[in-house]
C-alpha cells in the first residue's frame, strides 16, 4: 500500500556518540532512544550539537565513536544513500534544475520504481502536502511554504521508516510557521513515521513533539514530554530555555526550604541541604488580595515596579525583599483587574506549594 | 508640473486623474535620466564594437583595385585551402575545448571541494600562467615536447619508447599548447558556478537514495552546467581566433584562420582580403553561438532560468 | 657647420663632419628596418656613419614590411623617410605607387646589380636561402644539393622548409628537380609545385620565421632544413653541429625605398646614397652575414679576404646561387602562394 497510514515505524537507538572537530568536542557520550513512531524534538541553542547529531543520523557527518541502530540494525558506518531515511533540510535543498514532480520523484527514480507507480505515488505525496496539480511548476515559481511542502513530500514519498527534519520551518514567516507546525503534526499522526526534529524554537518544540530532548553544549540536559519539561525542569538551563522563569535563590536545611527567613512549603520532597534555585513561572505567581486565599499559598512580600496591560493579560514586575526582580503574569479577569496594584504599592505574591520546583544553582 | 495639474483639477477633472500628467512627466524624466546615464556605455559599445566591425565589413567589399566587389569572398570558395583552414580551425577549437573540459572539469571540481584557504592558494596556480606571455609558454612547451625535448628524452631514457613521439610541430602539439593556455578560461567560470551549488542539495540527493556517482550525475553536473557552458563558449571562441600557439607549435602544418588572415593581408595588397576572412569567421562563430544557445535553451527547462 | 654647407653635398659635409653640431629637427630622418641583430649591424654599418657624415640625426623604427608602408601612405601618415623591404615587396609597392622616385644623380648606382636598380627602389643587401644539415646526424656526408634534400631514401631524416616564403621554397623546389641555376627564373610554377608535392609528405615542419627555422635545427627537431644564411651563420657561431654552403643557394635581395609623402625626401635621398655607397656597404659584412648589394664593396679592401668567402654576395659565391627575380614574383606571387598554401595544407 502506498503511503500507508501506519507503516511499520522503527525505533532508533543512539548510544555513546562522540564527535570532536579537532580539539573541540561537539557531542560527548550522547545516548538517546527514540521509540517507533515517536515525534522527538532536539531542542537547544545554536552550537548545542543538535544539528550535528542529526547529520550523524543521516550519515553526512562521521562520529568519532558511538552507535546508531535503526530497528536493531547498526547503521553508523552505512553510507547515506543506503540508510533509507527521509530528511527535510533547513533551506529545503530542492533541486533547482528539476520541476516539482521530478523533485518528488527523485527518490523513487533512485529506487527504480516504475513510471506508473512513480506518477501515482508522487501524486499522492503532493496530495498529502496539499500541492495537487503543481507538479509541472518550476521550483523558483513556488512560495516559501510551497517549497517547504515539496521538500516534505520528497522526504516521505519513498516511505522511509524515519524522517529527520532540520529546522524545516525556520525560513517561514510566523503565521505560516504556526500553520505548518500543525500540518506537520497532523501528517505525522497520519503516517506514523519515527521523526527526529531539530529546532531552537521552544514553542515549536512544545507544540509538535511527543518528547523533547533539550540539548546544551553537546549533552542532553533533559528528555521528557513537553508538559513535564515545562512543569518540572530538572536544570536551570532547561527552566531558562523553555518558557519564562523567575529564579529565586533558596536554601534547604533539614528537609525544609527557606527563602530569606521564610519557610516554604512544597509538594515535592525537598533536598536535604544546600543552596538551590526555586523556579517560578510568571503565571504561577499570584497577587494575594484576601487572607482566606492566602492560607494555602507560600507568601512573598514585594513592591510593584510596573504593570503592563496586554489586553488578554497583564504583566506585573515586582521587587522582592532581597531586591530581586520577579515577573508575574495573569489573565485580565474583571475581579483581578479591579484590584490591580499601582507602581510603588506593596503587594504579597503567592505560590502554590505544588508549583514549586527546585533546580541546582550552578 | 504640480501647478499644471492643480489647475487641471480646478478645470473639473475627476479624482482618478489627480496629478496623472505630472506623474507621467515624472516617469518620462526618469527614463530620460536613465538613458543619459547609459549613454557613455552605449557610446563606447558603438565606438569600439559597432564601428570597427562595420568598417571591417565595409573594407571586405573592396578588391585590390578599390572596386566594390565580392572577390574577397569568392576566393573563399574557389580555393580549397581556405575550406581546409576553416575545417582545421574548428577541429582545433573542438579538440582544445574538449581537452580543456577533460582536464578543467576535474580541476574545478577539486578546487570547489577544497577548504576556502587551500582553494584560493590553488587558484593562484591556475591563474599564474596568465601572468606569463603566451609566447613564452608556447616556447616552453616546444622545449618540453619536441623530438629531443624533455618528455621524449625521459621516455626514451626510461625505455618506455624507442622512437620519439611526435608531440610538437603537429596537431597534437597545437592542442597541448593551446589547452594549457585555455584551461584557466574554463576553470574560472566553472569554479565560480560550482561554488554556488548548495551542499545540502548534494546531501539531499544522497539522502534520497542516490549513490555518490548518481548524485554527481543527476545533481552536481547539471547544476554546474551554466559555468561549464560559459567556459566552453569562452574557450571555443578564443580558440577560433588563436594565432601564436598554432603558428609556433603547428610546424606550419596546422594552419588556423587567424594565420590565414595574416597571410591574406600581406599577400593581397588590400585590407579587404583579410577583412573578408574576419567577417566569415565572425559570422560562422555567431551562427554557432546562436545554435549553442538554442540547443541549451531548448533542453534546459530549469537550469538557465532558475539561476 | 651650417645647413647651407650641408646642401652642397656629401663630400663637403664629410670633410666637415668632425666639426658637426647637433642637428635641428629638420635634419632628422627616420629609417625603418627589420629590427634585431640585422638592424643593429645596419646601425653600425650605415646609419651611424651617415648621420655623422651628413650631420643629421637618424631615428630608427622597425617594420613588418609592405603592409606598414601601404598603411602609412594610403592613410596619409608617413612616419618613415626610408624603409627596408624585401625586393619582391619593393616590386609590388612600386606597382602600387607607394614610393617616391629615386634620384640617381644623388645615388650612385654603379656596382649594384641592374635587376635591383629601379625608378623608386634600390637594393641594399642580400640574404641567401641555403641548405643546412646537422653534422651529428650525417657527419660530412649530408645533403649537398636540393636534389639530395628531396631524396628521402638516401638521406633519411626529418626535414623543414619555409612555409611562409612560397617564393623561396618554389625556387628551391625548381632546383631540386634538376633545373640549372640560370634556368630557374622564370620559375615554372606548376613544375615547382609538383616538385614540392613529391617531398611534402616528408616535411616535418614548415617554418614561418627565421627564428623558428633556427630553433628547429638547433634543437634537433629536424635534421636538415632550408634556412637563411644569417641564421645558419649564427648557428655555426654558437657551435651547433651544422654544415651549410652557398651551393644552390637562393639569393634574395632586400631593398630600400622612400615612402611616398616622406617629409624629408631630399635628405633621405642623400642618406640612401650613403647607405648604398661601396664604402658603407663594405661595413655590413663586418657585423652581419647579409652581403652587400653593391659589389664594389669588395674592392674597397675593407673586408678581410678570409671573410669574403663567407659572404653570400661575394662574386665567387654569387655564381653558385640563383638570384630571385623580384619582378617575376611581383606578377606571380599571389597565384603561386595560394597554390603553394593549397598544396602544403593537404
Amino acid at each position: 500500500m502506498l503511503l500507508s497510514l501506519a507503516p511499520s515505524a522503527l525505533p532508533i537507538g543512539i548510544h555513546g556518540i562522540e564527535k570532536r572537530f579537532g580539539a573541540v568536542s561537539i557531542l560527548s557520550d550522547l545516548s538517546l532512544d527514540v521509540a517507533a513512531g515517536e515525534f522527538l524534538t532536539l531542542l537547544g541553542p545554536s552550537g548545542s550539537g543538535k544539528t550535528t547529531l542529526l547529520m550523524i543520523l543521516a550519515g553526512f557527518v562521521r562520529a568519532n565513536a558511538g552507535s546508531v541502530k535503526v530497528g536493531g540494525e547498526e547503521i553508523i558506518t552505512m553510507p547515506p544513500h543506503k540508510r533509507n531515511i527521509g530528511m527535510v533540510f533547513q533551506n529545503y535543498a530542492l533541486f533547482p534544475h528539476m520541476n516539482v514532480f521530478h523533485n518528488v520523484a527523485f527518490p523513487l527514480k533512485q529506487r527504480r520504481v516504475s513510471a506508473a507507480d512513480t506518477r501515482e505515488r508522487v501524486a499522492k505525496a503532493l496530495d498529502l502536502v496539499r500541492l495537487q496539480g503543481l507538479g509541472e511548476r518550476r521550483v523558483d515559481q513556488l512560495s516559501g511554504g510551497q517549497r517547504q511542502r515539496v521538500a516534505l513530500a520528497r522526504a516521505i514519498v519513498f516511505e522511509p521508516r524515519i524522517v529527520l527534519m532540520d529546522e524545516p520551518l525556520s525560513a517561514l514567516d510566523k503565521g505560516l510557521r504556526e500553520h505548518m507546525q500543525i500540518e506537520l503534526r497532523t501528517l505525522h499522526r497520519r503516517l506514523g513515521m519515527t521523526t527526529v526534529y531539530v529546532t531552537h524554537d521552544q514553542r515549536e518544540a512544545i507544540t509538535m513533539s511527543d518528547r523533547i530532548a533539550v540539548m546544551n553544549a553537546g549533552r542532553i540536559e533533559q528528555i521528557d514530554q513537553p508538559e513535564a519539561l515545562y512543569a518540572r525542569p530538572k536544570t536551570k538551563f532547561v527552566a531558562g530555555f523553555i518558557g519564562e522563569s523567575n529564579f529565586i535563590p533558596v536554601e534547604c536545611r533539614n528537609g525544609s526550604v527557606w527563602y530569606e527567613d521564610r519557610k516554604l512549603r512544597m509538594n515535592d520532597p525537598a533536598p536535604s541541604a544546600g543552596r538551590h534555585l526555586m523556579v517560578v513561572r510568571p503565571e504561577t505567581l499570584r497577587l494575594v488580595t484576601d487572607a482566606e486565599q492566602a492560607g494555602a499559598l507560600n507568601m512573598l512580600p514585594a513592591i510593584v515596579g510596573d504593570v503592563i496591560y496586554q489586553g488578554d493579560s497583564f504583566i506585573c514586575y515586582a521587587t522582592l525583599q532581597d531586591g530581586r526582580q520577579v515577573t508575574l503574569r495573569d489573565y485580565c479577569r474583571s475581579d483581578v483587574l479591579a484590584k490591580l496594584p499601582a507602581p510603588g504599592e506593596p503587594i504579597t505574591l503567592g505560590i502554590d506549594a505544588q508549583d514549586i520546583v527546585l533546580v541546582a544553582d550552578q | 508640473m504640480s501647478i499644471g495639474s492643480v489647475s487641471l483639477d480646478r478645470a473639473g477633472r475627476p479624482d482618478a486623474v489627480l496629478n496623472a500628467d505630472a506623474l507621467r512627466a515624472d516617469a518620462r524624466r526618469q527614463a530620460l535620466g536613465l538613458l543619459a546615464l547609459l549613454s557613455p556605455g552605449l557610446f563606447l559599445v558603438f565606438a569600439v564594437i559597432i564601428v570597427p566591425i562595420g568598417w571591417l565589413f565595409w573594407l571586405s567589399l573592396f578588391d585590390q583595385t578599390g572596386q566594390l566587389s565580392l572577390a574577397n569572398y569568392a576566393r573563399f570558395f574557389e580555393q580549397a585551402s581556405y575550406i581546409r583552414t576553416f575545417a582545421t580551425t574548428f577541429k582545433v577549437a573542438f579538440a582544445v575545448t574538449g581537452a580543456s573540459v577533460l582536464f578543467g572539469y576535474p580541476l574545478a571540481y577539486m578546487l570547489s571541494q577544497l577548504p576556502r584557504r587551500a582553494a584560493s592558494i590553488c587558484l593562484i596556480f591556475v591563474i599564474l600562467p596568465f601572468w606569463t606571455s603566451v609566447l613564452v609558454r608556447t616556447y616552453a612547451w616546444l622545449v618540453i615536447l619536441q623530438r629531443r625535448g624533455l618528455v621524449n628524452s625521459w621516455l626514451i631514457d626510461l625505455g618506455v619508447i624507442g622512437q620519439p613521439l611526435p608531440l610538437a610541430n603537429n596537431f597534437a602539439g597545437v592542442v597541448i599548447g593551446m589547452t594549457h593556455i585555455m584551461l584557466p578560461f574554463l576553470v574560472l567560470p566553472l569554479y565560480a558556478s560550482m561554488k554556488t551549488i548548495d551542499v545540502d542539495c548534494l546531501r539531499a540527493g544522497m539522502n534520497l537514495g542516490a549513490s555518490p556517482a548518481a548524485t554527481f550525475r543527476q545533481i552536481f553536473f547539471p547544476l554546474s552546467q551554466p559555468g561549464l557552458a560559459s567556459g566552453v563558449v569562452i574557450v571555443f571562441v578564443l580558440c577560433l581566433g588563436f594565432f601564436v600557439t598554432p603558428a609556433l607549435m603547428g610546424g606550419g602544418k596546422v594552419i588556423m584562420w587567424a594565420m590565414r588572415i595574416e597571410q591574406a593581408t600581406s599577400l593581397y595588397s588590400n585590407w579587404g582580403a583579410g577583412a573578408a576572412l574576419g567577417v566569415v569567421l565572425l559570422a560562422v562563430t555567431l551562427a554557432l553561438l546562436g545554435l549553442f544557445q538554442w540547443l541549451l535553451g531548448a533542453r534546459a527547462t530549469g537550469v538557465w532560468s532558475s539561476r | 657647420m651650417t645647413k647651407g654647407f650641408c646642401i652642397h653635398g656629401p663630400a663637403i659635409a664629410g670633410l666637415l663632419a668632425s666639426v658637426a653640431v647637433p642637428a635641428s629637427a629638420a635634419d632628422t630622418i627616420t629609417v625603418a628596418s627589420w629590427g634585431g641583430t640585422y638592424q643593429e649591424a645596419q646601425t653600425k654599418a650605415f646609419f651611424d656613419p651617415t648621420a655623422k657624415e651628413l650631420g643629421i640625426t637618424i631615428k630608427q623604427d622597425t617594420t613588418n614590411g609592405l603592409d606598414d608602408v601601404r598603411l602609412q601612405v594610403t592613410g596619409n601618415a608617413v612616419k618613415w623617410d626610408i624603409t627596408e623591404l624585401g625586393a619582391d615587396e619593393c616590386a609590388r609597392g612600386s606597382k602600387e605607387g607607394l614610393f617616391e622616385k629615386l634620384d640617381y644623380n644623388v645615388i650612385d648606382k654603379s656596382g649594384i646589380n641592374p635587376k635591383l636598380v629601379h625608378d623608386d627602389w634600390v637594393g641594399i643587401s642580400y640574404t641567401s636561402v641555403v641548405l643546412i644539415y646537422r653534422t651529428d646526424v650525417f657527419g660530412d656526408k649530408g645533403p649537398k644539393s636540393w636534389a639530395d634534400f628531396w631524396d628521402v631514401e638516401k638521406f633519411p631524416g626529418r626535414r623543414a622548409l619555409s612555409g611562409s616564403q612560397a617564393t623561396e621554397t618554389l625556387s628551391v623546389a625548381a632546383l631540386a628537380k634538376g633545373t640549372p641555376i640560370d634556368k630557374v627564373y622564370p620559375v615554372d610554377i606548376d613544375g615547382a609545385l609538383q616538385s614540392v608535392d613529391k617531398v611534402r609528405g616528408h616535411i616535418d615542419a614548415w617554418w614561418t620565421s627565421g627564428a623558428q627555422a633556427m630553433q628547429l635545427v638547433k634543437d634537433g627537431e629536424v635534421d636538415m632544413a632550408s634556412i637563411w644564411n644569417g641564421r645558419a651563420g649564427t648557428l655555426r657561431k654558437e657551435g651547433a653541429p651544422v654544415s651549410f654552403s652557398f651551393d644552390q643557394g637562393v639569393l634574395t635581395a632586400d631593398c630600400m625605398v622612400i615612402p611616398k609623402g616622406s617629409k624629408n625626401k631630399d635628405l633621405a635621398m642623400k642618406a640612401l646614397a650613403k647607405f648604398v655607397s661601396p664604402d658603407l656597404q663594405a661595413n655590413l659584412p663586418l657585423y652581419v652575414d647579409n652581403g652587400p648589394a653593391n659589389e664594389k664593396a669588395f674592392e674597397t679592401g675593407k673586408i678581410p679576404q678570409e671573410r669574403i668567402k663567407d659572404i653570400n654576395s661575394a662574386p665567387e659565391n654569387v655564381k653558385k646561387q640563383v638570384l630571385q627575380d623580384p619582378e617575376f614574383w611581383r606578377d606571380n606571387l599571389v597565384e603561386a602562394t595560394e597554390k603553394f598554401n593549397n598544396l602544403i595544407q593537404q
